[in-house]
């Protein structure tokens, strides 16, 4: 039996797992060690994953889920999922409790739900390389994570037949993996930059304490801004030369975006890069219409300049409000796929002054520090004396609704977890029987800015003036960050405890139902039929 | 420093959990009044590789792993009122009046409020939830459906009558409240 950690990336995943003291990532099928997040579903009930899932984002869009770490935990009519409804190919509609629900061809499929195949399918990649069952696994989340989609991501943990020992910051995965501190007290920043997100993160690590100082982020803000930037200049290249623009077309518009991807990493490794994507669209001639292209590195730098200048911009806000200057800061880790990108790290190193760490694969280094996480959870109590412990925070306020539109806050952001924190309030009409606690993540004075996790009533509140009654009001959060609340009558003792009926996610018999649906459906994986990916030729030509 | 045993794990529990209303912040970190912030810290921290949830994570005794939850929890509590300069202003003057704990009921306490609260009659304040549902669906004919009903039972609640105008005037129908 193994414990494993796992990336679950917006655009790849990454599994690990520690094997005689060593950290071992597992290899994708295909070569590498990224699995993209991609599930593709068929009319006949088959799933495909990996780059055989990539592939039918081509050939079948409408069924092929990608991106879904967006929508986990968010209720559809939320800013961002209706955002990512205007953007994505595949069909999401509005489910039981306001969740985004995507439309496949069989069934309708919740999104952890969704990335519980996706968990699976990593979960079984796993046991076929380690020969040996894998029962529990450290996921890691995006810091800036709120508490609905910390239980989602759970969720789809548990819908892959995965004991979640752990839901762990991702910057904080990093930072254990460079397995820094040592006896020295360092101030580090962790600048991740992945193919979806992006968030900094300042800890404090002494001896083998590391403490989370503050995080902030951008959800919404990632790599892929960068495919998109170079598709639209491929796409404009394309219209230039034919007239036609291929984004309107939704094959040629997925297979520009995976080219896109290809110069992008090239241009991280050379100035230049230059090539033919052959068979993009079709003329009105019915002849096949082929893009040549010749992209500078600058072109691209010229593109992408705003998206990096958003991260410093992000960056200096969370060192201002620890008040703490880029001087101050001991050691930058880079993390994700996206600080290859040379403009990254030059601005990187501008900002902070100091050339930063890439020694660790940046795209498996949050994977290596959840091994090691689940490693040190799976044998606590045993002899840990070189094990690292974590003390992570809140990663937002949280607050209740109180008269007039406004979020009374209970907890701030940045406090060390486990925490509890008890307010007192008092009814506010005559004979008032029950109590309604909303509650929210925020760091707004207005409820309505901030984002409402769910609410909890107090009911049989016994006949007295307003303001006699006392209601304890109690917020506890875990080490995974997650919420409870507790309301009591004070005088009556009555209380109601409530993990918070969160908006946007799975009941606890919707999930109980998908865990069983899934284990006896789960099919072996073969990694012997996959497909070729014709498409891609042409863009050889990049490698020389 | 060695790790602590299960048993010597248990006994501080034990030992702790019934009095821990009892100890300031300053006596749960085993540190004086006067200790800087930076010495406070590294108490916190000694504290913590020991009594971290993590550390005791596969422990089976649920009841000993929430009480040990239940300590760290408050030891976290004080390590943040005491490194926070003005909190630990306000902890120290609440503490020479013999108070152990810094919670916020020490400030101004506010109802939690939703709209129906000052609507005292039960089926107006239950037609009333609907209407709010239909609102928050954009169904403004049955909002107003429902807020027409809460309203004949309680016809002079302002809030019924503010959230039925809203309503109408999103169906698009002139005409205020008109309140009795």
């Amino acid at each position: 039996m193994s414990v494993v950690g796992i990336d679950l990336g917006t655009t790849n995943s990454v599994i690990a797992t520690v094997r005689d003291g060593q950290v071992v990532v597992v290899p994708a099928a295909h070569g590498g060690y990224l699995h993209p997040s991609v599930v593709s579903f068929s009319a006949d009930g088959l799933k495909y994953f990996s780059r055989e899932g990539v592939a039918r984002r081509i050939v079948d869009p409408k069924y092929t889920v990608y991106s879904g770490k967006r929508l986990i935990g968010l209720s559809f009519r939320s800013k961002e999922v209706q955002k990512a409804v205007a953007r994505l190919p595949y069909e999401l509609r509005e489910g039981n409790n306001e969740q985004a629900v995507f439309v496949g061809p069989d069934r309708t499929y919740t999104i952890p739900e969704v990335s519980g195949l996706l968990l699976g399918y990593l979960r079984q990649c796993c046991e076929l390389f380690l020969g040996d069952t894998v029962t529990g696994a450290v996921i890691t989340v995006p810091a800036n994570f709120n508490d609905a989609q910390r239980r989602a991501t759970i969720d789809a943990g548990r819908i892959a037949g995965l004991d979640v020992l752990r839901v762990l910051n991702e910057p904080t995965a990093a930072a254990l993996a460079y397995g820094l501190g040592q006896n020295m007290s360092q101030r580090i920043a962790v600048y991740d930059f992945g193919g979806g997100t992006f968030d900094i993160t300042i800890l404090q690590v002494e001896g083998d304490v590391f403490e989370v100082l503050a995080t902030g982020g951008d959800t919404f803000l990632g790599g892929d801004d960068m495919d998109t930037a170079l598709l639209n200049i491929l796409a404009e290249l394309f219209r230039a030369e034919h007239g036609i623009d291929p984004r309107q077309e939704q094959a040629a518009h997925a297979r520009l975006l995976i080219a896109a991807e290809q110069v992008k990493c090239h241009l991280s490794e050379f100035p230049e890069a230059r090539g033919e994507l052959k068979n993009i669209a079709i003329s009105s001639q019915g002849e096949q219409l082929a893009l040549r292209f010749h992209i500078a590195r600058n072109v691209f730098e010229t593109a992408i300049r705003g998206l990096v200048s958003r991260t410093i911009q992000t960056t200096q806000e969370v060192l201002a409000s620890v008040g703490l200057a880029a001087s101050q800061i001991d050691d930058v880790i880079m993390v994700g796929g996206t600080t290859r990108v040379p403009l990254v790290r030059a601005e990187v190193e501008r900002y902070f002054g100091r050339p930063p760490r890439t020694d660790l694969n940046p795209d498996e280094v949050v994977a290596w520090g959840a091994a090691i996480q689940a490693e040190n959870l799976a044998h606590a109590g045993e002899n840990l004396a070189n094990h690292a412990v974590l003390l992570d925070v809140t990663p937002r306020a949280l607050g209740i609704a109180v008269a007039g539109g406004f979020a009374e806050r209970i907890l701030d952001r940045n406090v060390p977890v486990p925490v509890e924190q008890t307010r007192i309030f008092t009814t506010s009409a005559d004979n008032q029987s029950s109590v309604r606690i909303q509650v929210c993540q925020g760091e707004s004075r207005r409820f309505d800015e901030n984002v409402p996790l769910g609410e909890l009533e107090l009911t049989g509140i016994p006949p007295a003036r307003r303001g006699e009654i006392a209601i304890e009001v109690t917020f506890r959060v875990d080490t995974n960050g997650i919420l409870r609340v507790r309301a009591r009558d004070a005088a009556t003792g009555a209380a109601r405890e409530a993990a918070v009926n969160v908006r946007g996610g799975m009941s606890d018999v919707e999930v109980a139902e998908a865990v069983e649906r899934q284990k006896s459906q789960e099919s072996p994986i073969d990694d012997s039929t996959l497909p070729e990916l014709a498409e891609l030729e042409g863009l050889e030509e990049l490698k020389d | 420093m060695p790790r602590q045993t299960p048993e010597q794990l248990a006994n501080f529990a034990k030992h702790m959990y019934g009095k821990l209303d009892q100890l300031s912040y300053y006596d749960l970190l085993g540190v004086s009044s006067g200790t800087l912030s930076s010495d406070i810290r590294t108490a916190f921290f000694r504290m913590s590789d020991d009594l971290h949830p993590d550390r005791y994570h596969t422990m089976a005794d649920r009841e000993l792993k929430e009480r040990l939850e239940t300590i760290y929890a408050r030891i976290c509590e004080a390590y943040r009122v005491l490194t926070t300069p003005e909190k630990r202003t306000t902890y120290d003057r609440l503490l020479s009046e013999g108070k152990k704990r810094l919670t916020s009921t020490d400030r101004e306490s506010r109802a939690p409020q939703s709209p129906e609260d000052s609507i005292k009659h039960e089926e107006a304040k239950k037609f009333f939830r609907l209407g709010m549902l239909c609102l928050g669906r954009k169904d403004f004919k049955g909002a107003v459906m429902n807020f027409n009903f809460a309203r004949s039972f309680e016809p002079q609640s302002a809030i019924i009558n503010q959230k039925l105008g809203e309503a109408q005037a999103a169906l698009g129908k002139p005409g205020g409240p008109g309140a009795k």
